[in-house]
């Protein structure tokens, strides 16, 4: 029997992503969700408040990130559904690539098919609630620092949900704390660019903490699926 | 197994060694609560003179703020009882961490309640989203997601394995938050009470608030006893020194 030589690193990442956006790519139906929802929550606000330009003007760039990480949180749930219902997560785990990089490549594939349709259409979110032309920059900027920041919170709570019964409830209550300083800074940047102000610090900020994630939360995503299926 | 640490912490760590002496230490620490809680509760409500600002309004410190200490002392407790539990898979170590959770919730939900009713008379607010009310609302939240995701799991091990490790992720959490909160400008006073120098404090108020605060600690050591030790009785009740506890018991 011939000895099979296991892939290298590279080929396994390469592979997992391209397997992840294929998947997505056959659902296209399901990756147009978290955009409609996002677009639905946007045109509610105008609605429940009046269509009052300056009040809406100032509520646009919190209306925009919030309704943003709500529709995150919503497909968050579906990040490693499907892979533990066929068993090919155990698979992962048990495959000779170190499953922190491997992981890293589902959520990056994961933010690639949510988060970033949600970055594209959060400048014309923002424009309907005519956030003014001048803080457009800031919000894509913070959007792109803050979405992959709450991929990769959020995957390391879905893996430690990995064993239980479907609960987004839970997943809600337990990504809050977490992406409090997310909103936060992001919030910070857009409010101080409205004002004209200088608002590359907390984007700074915001960078600072996404280079300090993408580091630490594929390892805790591996430990916390470790621990969520071993039984 | 390492040697400096002593025998009988080795010991202490099996569930029915644990059991016996969390049963001795139990009455105690309730004894020494409830009466250091009506000593210092005496000394802060009837001896203390009240402030030349607040009148008695500010008397609830005595509640308030031995309360927001164990809220984040039983948090610490919990992150490194987690820790050990992750790390050495101590049963005892999860039971403690698990148990510690509702009791931290606690203090922290009487923490917040006391805080936002001398709010109303002080700041004319019932809430406000200020640095550390707002920490203390996340510091509650952190505590319920650990509470939570330890009831999802089937498995109650397992289950505390998994929150064990979310309570960690907190432990790094709260000092973030507490920064990125902290930008906002806040209202809230800081510190009075300096462990290292002297506290801003006259001593009338400060003993009770000492006493009252060393009450809850013995309130939270026998409130974890007696909630360690039920549960222990149900994570161990095919064994056998159980079966001799019940057998013990039934027997008139």
């Amino acid at each position: 029997m011939a000895e099979r030589v296991p892939a290298t690193v590279t080929t396994a990442c390469a592979a997992m992503l391209r397997r992840d956006l294929l998947l997505a790519w056959r659902q296209r139906g399901d990756l147009a969700m978290p955009v409609l929802y996002a677009v639905i929550v946007t045109v509610l606000f105008p609605f429940a408040l009046g269509p009052d330009l300056a009040l809406l003007q100032r509520i646009a760039g919190g209306v925009v990130l919030v309704t943003v990480l709500l529709a995150m949180l919503l497909a968050l749930d579906a990040m490693f559904a499907s892979d533990i219902e066929d068993g090919s997560l155990e698979q992962l785990l048990l495959a000779p690539q170190p499953p922190a990089l491997l992981l890293g490549m589902k959520i990056l594939a994961h933010w690639l098919t949510t988060a970033l349709p949600l970055i594209v259409i959060a400048p014309v979110l923002a424009g309907m609630l005519h956030l003014p032309t001048a803080a457009m920059p800031a919000l894509v900027l913070a959007l792109l620092f803050a979405t992959p920041l709450l991929s990769l919170l959020g995957a390391v709570l879905v893996a430690l949900t990995a064993g239980t019964r479907r609960s987004g409830m839970l997943l809600a209550l337990m990504l809050l704390p977490l992406c409090v300083p997310v909103v936060i800074f992001a919030a910070g940047a857009v409010a101080a660019a409205q004002q004209g102000l200088p608002w590359l610090a907390p984007i700074a900020w915001l960078a600072a903490a996404f280079i300090l994630t993408v580091v630490l939360a594929p390892l805790a995503c591996a430990a916390a699926l470790r621990i969520a299926l071993d039984s | 197994m390492s040697t400096w640490i002593p025998l009988w912490m080795h010991k202490l760590a099996s569930p029915p060694t644990f059991y016996r002496v969390a049963g001795a230490i139990r009455p105690w620490a309730l004894a020494l609560a409830l009466l250091l809680g009506a000593i210092g509760l005496y000394g802060g409500l009837v001896l203390a003179p009240p402030d030349y600002q607040q009148g008695d309004a500010y008397r609830i410190i005595f509640i308030h703020v031995p309360s927001a200490w164990m809220s984040m002392f039983i948090y610490a407790v919990m992150g490194v009882a987690g820790f050990v539990a992750l790390i050495w898979r101590l049963k005892l170590a999860e039971v403690v961490a698990m148990q510690s959770a509702p009791i931290g919730a606690a203090f922290t939900a009487i923490t917040l309640a006391s805080g936002s009713l001398w709010g109303k008379p002080m700041w004319g607010t019932w809430w406000t989203w200020d640095a550390r009310l707002t920490s203390e609302l996340v510091l509650l939240f952190l505590y319920l997601g650990v509470i939570g995701l330890y009831h999802a799991f089937e498995d109650r091990r397992q289950g505390a394995r998994a929150a064990s490790f979310l309570a960690i992720i907190g432990v790094i959490n709260v000092p973030i938050v507490h920064f990125s909160v902290v930008w906002w400008n806040t209202l809230h006073q800081g510190s009075t009470v300096n462990v290292f120098g002297h506290s801003k404090m006259a001593w009338d108020m400060l003993w009770p608030l000492l006493v009252v605060t060393l009450a809850t600690k013995f309130y939270y050591a026998a409130s974890l006893c007696a909630r360690a030790r039920t549960d222990l009785l149900d994570l161990e009740g095919g064994k056998d020194w159980v079966r001799k506890i019940a057998d013990a018991e039934a027997r008139p």
